[in-house]
Formats: C-alpha cells, structure tokens, sequence
C-alpha cells in the first residue's frame, strides 16, 4: 500500500502534531514512513506543510499531481497545495461550506475527479472549547465519511500514544465529534462534489 | 491540539518498550542524528541553535534521559563556543560532537580550520545543516566546501536512517586518522520523517586523559607546515578508503545499454530515485550515490564516467563533486548551465533537468512539467502570500512600535531572530548577521559622524543574539566613541529556533540549573554608562524612554544609550498573560482607517470590510492589552473601562 497525505495550514494550527499522528499510523499499519515537515520561521504564523508518504518512498516530498490526500486547515492555503493532489484524490478543508469555495477552481477540480469536501471543524472545536483542536476534528470528520481507509480505533489508539497527558482528554473528543460528524454527512452528502 | 513549539522524539512508547534493541520510531532527521550521535556512544554534545540544526540537542537531552545516559549536552553561547568546547572533550579523549547550522560554521571555522591540521583524538563531529532555497537562513552556503577548505572528510546523508549510520562511521573515521570529521545533512534531510531502525547504543567507558603535546597542540607556524604535511598524507588515506567503500558510494543500476550516468548525492539522490522509478528510466540511466564528497573517491567517479557517453552531476548546494572532477569533458551539470546556480533542486526541477537533458543527448522525450491550469488559475486569485509575523502579544511587536514611534527618522539597525520580522512593521533596515545590529549602528554612526552629521540610529538585538556576538561588537563600539540608541528585546528566550534556554535564564540544555549571567551587568561591563530597563508593553513609557534615551547618545558628555526592553515571549510563557489579562475590545470610534493594521499588525486584529471599521479575533488574542496604545483614534479600550463608566 502506498498513501502520500499533504497537511498543509498555518503556524499554531497542528500541522506537526497532525503529522505525527498520521505517521504513527503509518507504523502501526505495518508500513514505511517518510515525510517532511516545515519547521523555523514560518512556525510564526506563516504557511506550514507536512507531507507524508506512507509505504515504500525514498524522497520526502510529495510531487506536484501525486497526493491522495489533502488535508487544509485554512482555506487560502488550500488554494496554494491543491497543485499536490492527484486526480480522482480527496481534499477535506477547514471551511463552513463549499459553496464558499472558487468556483472555477472547483469545476477543475471536478474535471480531474477530485473530492472536496469542507467541514468548519474551527466552529466544531470551538463548541467543544478546545478551537486549537480543530485539526483532530478535521482528521475524525475524514474517516467519519467513510472515504480514507483510516480505522477510528486505530486513530483513537494513536491519539493515545502521541497526546501529552493534559491533551489527551480534549483530543479524544475532538476525534469523536469530527468522526460523528463525518458520519452523519455520509449519510445525507448534501453538497460535495 | 499540539505540543509545544518543540517537537520531537520519544513519547510515552519509551514506558512501555524499554531501549528497544531492533525497534523502529518515526523520527525527525535531526532526531535520528541525535540518535546516532547517542548510538555511537558519544560523551559530550554542543550546540548552538539555528535553523534547521536546533532539534538535535534537545533530541539527545531526550535521549539521555531517557536512557539513563551520562551525556554532557550544552547550548553554548555561539557556535565557536561550540566548536571549541567540544575540541576539549576530543583532546582528553572523549568522543565530541558540535552541531550547528550552516551559517553557523562561519562562526566556529576560525576552529575548524585550525584543528584540521592539530587533529583530535576521541571522535569529533561536525554537524553543520544547510540550507538550500534558502527557507531559514541568510545564504545557501554549502558546508561541504567548508569540510573541503578545510582539508577534513565529509558525509553527506540522503535520509534520516543513513544520516544516523553515518555519524557512527564519522566517530569511527575521526579517531582512526585523528580528524575533525564532518557531516552536512540539507534541511531536507533534517526535517526529513522516517521510519528508522534503531540499534544498540556502544557503550565507551573513557576517563578524561589530556596528554600534553604542545607541539602538536601549541604548534608554532614552523610545526604547522609538518602538520599540513601531515594532513595531506591522512586525506590520501582516507580517499583510499572512500574508493573502496561500497556503503556510501554505489551505483544503482548496471544497464550496458544505458548511455547517461548520474552522480548524486544527498535528498537529490532520493529525489531522483523515485522519479526514475515512476517514469520507468532505470534501465536507461545508471546512477552513482556519492556520499563522501570529500575526499571524492576519483577513481569510481573516472571509472564510471569511463562507462558512459554522458555523465550528469545533481547535487546541492553548490557544485562541490562537480568541480573536483579532474576530466569534466562528459561531464554536465552546473558548470555546464544544465543546473541552477542557486535554489533548491525541487522533485519537479529534477524532473525538468531530466528532461532536458534527455532531449538534449536524444534519449527520450520526457514532458516538462509546466504550469498547470489550475497553477494558473490560482495565480489569478492573487492570493495574499502569508508571510510569517510576530505573534499576537509578542512584546517585540510593542517595542518595535515605540521605536517608530519616538524615533521615526532613524536608522534601524536589527539581528537575527523573531524580531527580524520587524520587518512587517518598517522598523528593521538591516539584518546582515548574528551580532550586526550593533556593529553596523557603529559603523553608520562613525560613518555620519565624519561628515559631523549626528542622525538618530536604534539598533535592535534579541537577548540570545547579544550573548552570542554582542559583547564585542558593543565594547568596540564604545571604546571608539560610537553614539546609537541599543534596544536588546529580551524575551528571556531564544524563540525563534525552538524555545531554547539563553545564559539570562541561568539554565543549561539539560534543564540543570546554571549561573545566570545578567544581561545589564554585561551590558555595563562593555562600558555602557547609560541603562534602563522597562516592559515594552508599557507603549507610552518606552516611547518616553526612547526620546531620553536619543537625548543622551546625542548630549556632549553621552554616549550610547542601552534600552533593556523585558518581557516573555509568550509562547515560552503564556502564563505570563494570563495572570494579567487586559480585555480590549474596539468602540465605535474605529473609523476603519486601519492605521493599527499597517503598522501594528497584530494578527488578532483585522478589518471587517462590510463595516468598515477593525475587529478583535478573540481566536488569536491574547489579551495582552498593547494595542490601546496602538490605535491614534482611542478606539481601543480596555473593556472593563466601559464597564465601568456608568457607575
Ligand atoms: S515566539 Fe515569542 S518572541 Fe517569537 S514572535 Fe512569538 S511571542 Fe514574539
Ligand atoms: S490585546 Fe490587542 S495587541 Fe494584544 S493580542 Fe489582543 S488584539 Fe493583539
């Protein structure tokens, strides 16, 4: 199985932790991690991504058109790494709704039979009183739709190893109110593409 | 949610699988490194932090804790400090390794250039990160011309796993033929994530044994020509080796068919890997890995240049293999315009010299990639880069502004650190290095001065930066009676690299307790008559302070004026915030004419264009209360005021 994930937001938002969760999947998957992370300056509020290559890689970057995955905390920044994904691949934004989203990037993005799927999982982590863990909620909302081949136990067991204790109550949650989410939309997909 | 701002290694597995023998752990580059650096059973370990090095000592801190180990790990105040400190332990026998960013060994290679010929005796390495793009640094500088101007061998890893394999071979090389041994991993290798095999760690019972040899160790220039000598009859064997070495140097593909060759090294090796893998190329082009580009091994490099009609070099930063080819006639690469002269060398810019040079020799007819049309589309939505700014109730971001403030026509002479994103706020003209701030002030001023103009000049400078290079660029600035207004933004941390301890918070890399040295008495010990200190969060004093503060540099019987401006980040501290929140919210008095957007800038602060007037994303708000001051409306109160006011 080969699986190439991009995280891509801003400084503050978790990309790194959202990287380490992804990569420690990877592990308990049974297969090889390779990746890079941005770390330094832009830290301080600038652009932040992480690509993750699951399976066998040696580079650790993620071509241009190759991602199956793309997971966007911030919707500026979606724009800026939707070039990574592959056709037929999915993105899942940190958005209220698509309806938000450029229109003719959308009817591209359609022609290459990409997903996008958004989900305002800042609003979802804010009502939970945790907005800094609207990265798990996107995460949980992702394999809520039933569309990554991620299992929630698997996730709930890395969220375990890799949460520091004083997080690890808030980030659970987090999980299972993105997963319930997720879902839920499944069921009734209302828009997507 | 996340962890801190340093992020790394072992977690709560390490409980439950005690020193795992064949375990495998997802780590950082830098963290493998450290890994290595523990597994080959290294003593002592020093560093100064600097992007994209700064994980490494905090990862062996880890490490040792973690494994019981009786490692000596320091954040020294620079990178020579470093250097040197690490020598020592090296003399006495000790196994030592330094590690720092490329820019870094500018600083430490008055060292390295010495000890070259001296030698050591317990393993040393260097670890010097580059940085091509550059994505962190102030130039794209490549180490391993460093490791050749110094005549001492060079590694140069592709991955994470081979970067921790190497620094054990390093240890073992450096105490073999007794030299400084370097290793130069690229940012995309120190921030690389792999699933890396760990292995037991070599245990080394050594006692500290300095043997006096003062010939050797206080060599006089005449004794110097023996060691250069010397030198060059260790550099000859150690390329011996190289030559026959099969572990860093080899070739992937034995095609006969193939016409082109290609020589690489580092993440350009793994880079190209899998792109000859997804265009199916194998049996087209022949690949030779080199990963000790000095000593080069010339007798592989001519022997397989030798088998092909072509041979192409892709490596970064510079062309270090490239140029000490001795027959470059087949040869092409930078020398040649088939590769950039600056830049990192993308996936897609591999792919793109690929293709070029496959039409060029009529092998294949590989697509470039172009521009897509979404890349264009995306380009016309013209989106507004993000570029990276102080955070919301950082106290750099106050200072900076009493700074415009009270002196708006001065020169800025700034460092490097968060604070040289001060930029954002026009209060930063130049950064040039560590410890510039004060030396250009100087020289500005002496170079005013003569012509008898006396203009206002601030330099800017973090507290981390100051006890890095501070100290002599500012006695030599008074000594020769240069007159400036010295700002040290003291956050109490070094927080652009990763939160790492400075010598005013008086603890060391382990978390042990050390002395603290005050920054005011080292201040005065330059000679500066003239020192305040002050909370820059107190906008309308600090201004205040600032205009005395011009006053003096410029009276007859002044001098420089030194500005202590204290607060803690508040990423290192958030407590510090918290304790004394001030709540502002904006009235109807913002007339939206957004003067606290461009020059403030906070990131907690922006427009609501509908309304046309400024909001408060409570997201990112700190409640740090600055921007009162910051707003020429009175706009922003604090809220409590108004609670108030009815009473
Ligand atoms: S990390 Fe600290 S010093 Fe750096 S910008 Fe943020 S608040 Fe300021
Ligand atoms: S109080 Fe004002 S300056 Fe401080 S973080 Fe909030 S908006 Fe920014």
């Amino acid at each position: 199985m080969r699986l190439q994930i991009i995280l891509a937001g801003i400084g503050g938002q978790g990309i790194l932790f959202s990287s380490k969760v992804f990569s420690e999947l990877g592990l308990k998957m049974g297969l090889d991690i390779m990746g890079s992370e941005t770390h330094g300056m832009s830290q301080r509020g600038g652009s932040v991504i992480a690509h993750l290559k699951l399976g066998k890689f040696q580079s650790p970057l993620i071509r241009n058109g190759a991602a199956d995955i793309l997971y966007s905390f911030e919707e500026n920044e979606t724009y800026n790494t939707l070039k990574f994904l592959k056709g037929g691949g999915i993105c899942f934004v940190n958005l209220e709704s698509v309806d938000q989203f450029n229109k003719r990037i959308m009817k591209v993005l359609k022609e290459k039979e990409i997903a996008l799927r958004a989900f305002d999982a800042t609003g979802a982590a804010s009502k939970i009183g945790s907005i800094r863990s609207a990265n798990i909620v996107l995460i949980g909302y992702s394999v809520g739709t039933g569309l990554v081949a991620i299992k929630y136990e698997d996730l709930k067991y890395v969220l375990e190893l890799v949460s520091r204790e004083k997080d690890l109550k808030i980030n659970l949650k987090a999980l299972e109110l993105g997963f319930q989410e997720g879902k839920r939309t499944s069921k009734n997909p209302g828009k997507s593409l | 949610m996340g962890p801190g701002p340093i992020f790394f290694g072992p977690d709560k597995r390490t409980k439950m699988k005690k020193t795992g023998q064949e375990e495998i752990r997802v780590l950082l580059g830098n963290v493998a490194i450290a890994r290595g650096i523990v597994e080959a059973g290294c003593h002592v370990v020093t560093s100064y932090p600097g992007t994209p090095s700064s994980e490494i000592v905090p990862a062996v801190v880890e490490f040792k804790k973690e494994l019981g180990l009786n490692t000596y790990i320091e954040w020294s105040a620079n990178e020579k400090v470093a250097y040197d400190n690490a020598l020592a332990a090296s003399l006495t026998g000790k196994r030592a390794a330094v590690a720092m960013k490329q820019v870094g060994l500018n600083v430490a290679s008055d060292s390295l250039m010495s000890s070259a010929y001296t030698g050591v005796i317990g393993g040393l390495v260097i670890i010097s990160c580059d940085d091509p793009g550059p994505h962190s640094s102030q130039t794209e500088q490549d180490s391993r011309f460093f490791a050749m101007f110094a005549k001492v061998p060079a590694f140069d890893p592709s991955t994470p796993q081979e970067a921790k394999e190497m620094i054990k071979e390093a240890f073992e090389l450096s105490e073999m033929f007794q030299i400084p041994v370097v290793l130069r991993p690229t940012i995309r290798v120190s921030h690389a994530k792999q699933s890396v095999k760990l292995a037991p760690l070599k245990v080394l019972d050594r006692e500290a044994n300095f043997e006096k040899n003062p010939e050797r160790w206080a060599a006089t220039p005449k004794y110097r020509l023996v060691l250069h000598k010397k030198l060059n009859e260790t550099l000859q064997k150690i390329s011996e080796r190289f030559e026959k070495d099969t572990k860093w140097n080899y070739e992937v593909g034995k095609s006969i068919s193939a016409s082109l060759g290609i020589i690489t090294c580092s993440v350009s090796f793994a880079n190209l890997m899998d792109i000859l893998d997804e265009l199916n190329l194998k049996s087209e082009i022949n690949v030779l890995k080199i990963g000790t580009p000095y000593p080069l091994p010339q007798k592989r490099i001519a022997d397989f240049i030798d088998r092909h009609k072509k041979v192409l070099i892709i490596e970064e930063t510079d062309s270090v293999i490239e140029s000490q080819i001795i027959d470059k006639s087949k040869v092409l690469g930078r020398l040649t315009g088939h590769i950039p002269l600056a830049g990192e060398l993308s996936p897609d810019g591999i792919h793109n010299i690929l293709a070029e040079v496959l039409r060029e020799l009529g092998i294949a007819n590989l697509e470039k990639i172009t521009d897509s049309k979404l890349d264009k589309l995306i380009e016309k939505l013209n989106l507004q880069v993000r570029k990276p700014t102080l955070c919301a109730g950082c106290p750099e971001r106050a200072a900076f502004f009493a700074i415009k403030k009270a002196l708006p026509k001065a020169i800025y002479a700034s460092d490097i650190g968060c604070y040289t994103l001060g930029l954002n706020l026009k209060a930063v003209d130049t950064v040039l290095d560590m410890g510039a701030g004060i030396t250009l002030a100087s020289g500005f001023y002496q170079a005013y001065h003569q012509d008898k103009k006396d203009i206002p000049i601030v330099a800017t400078m973090g507290d981390s930066t100051f006890y890095h290079s501070g100290t002599a660029s500012l006695l030599n600035a008074v000594y020769n009676n240069a007159r400036f207004i010295l700002v040290i933004l003291d956050n109490e941390i070094t927080a652009m690299t990763g939160m790492q301890p400075t010598p005013g918070l008086g603890i060391t890399a382990d978390g042990s307790k050390g002395k603290i040295i005050p920054l005011k008495e080292l201040i005065k010990g330059c000679g500066v008559k003239w020192i305040k200190t002050i909370d820059p969060y107190e906008v309308k004093n600090l201004v205040k302070l600032l205009k005395e503060a011009k006053e003096y540099s410029q009276r007859k019987d002044g001098g420089i004026a030194a500005i202590i401006a204290r607060h803690p980040c508040i990423i290192r501290f958030p407590e510090v915030c918290e304790e004394n929140p001030v709540k502002v919210e904006i009235t109807d008095d913002c007339n939206g004419c957004n003067y606290c957007l461009d020059f403030f800038e906070c990131p907690a602060l922006y427009p609501d264009e509908e309304r046309n007037i400024v909001e408060i994303d409570r997201n990112f708000c700190v409640d740090c209360g600055v921007c009162i001051d910051a707003c020429p409306k009175g706009a922003i109160i604090p809220m409590e005021k108004k609670n108030k006011a009815p009473l």
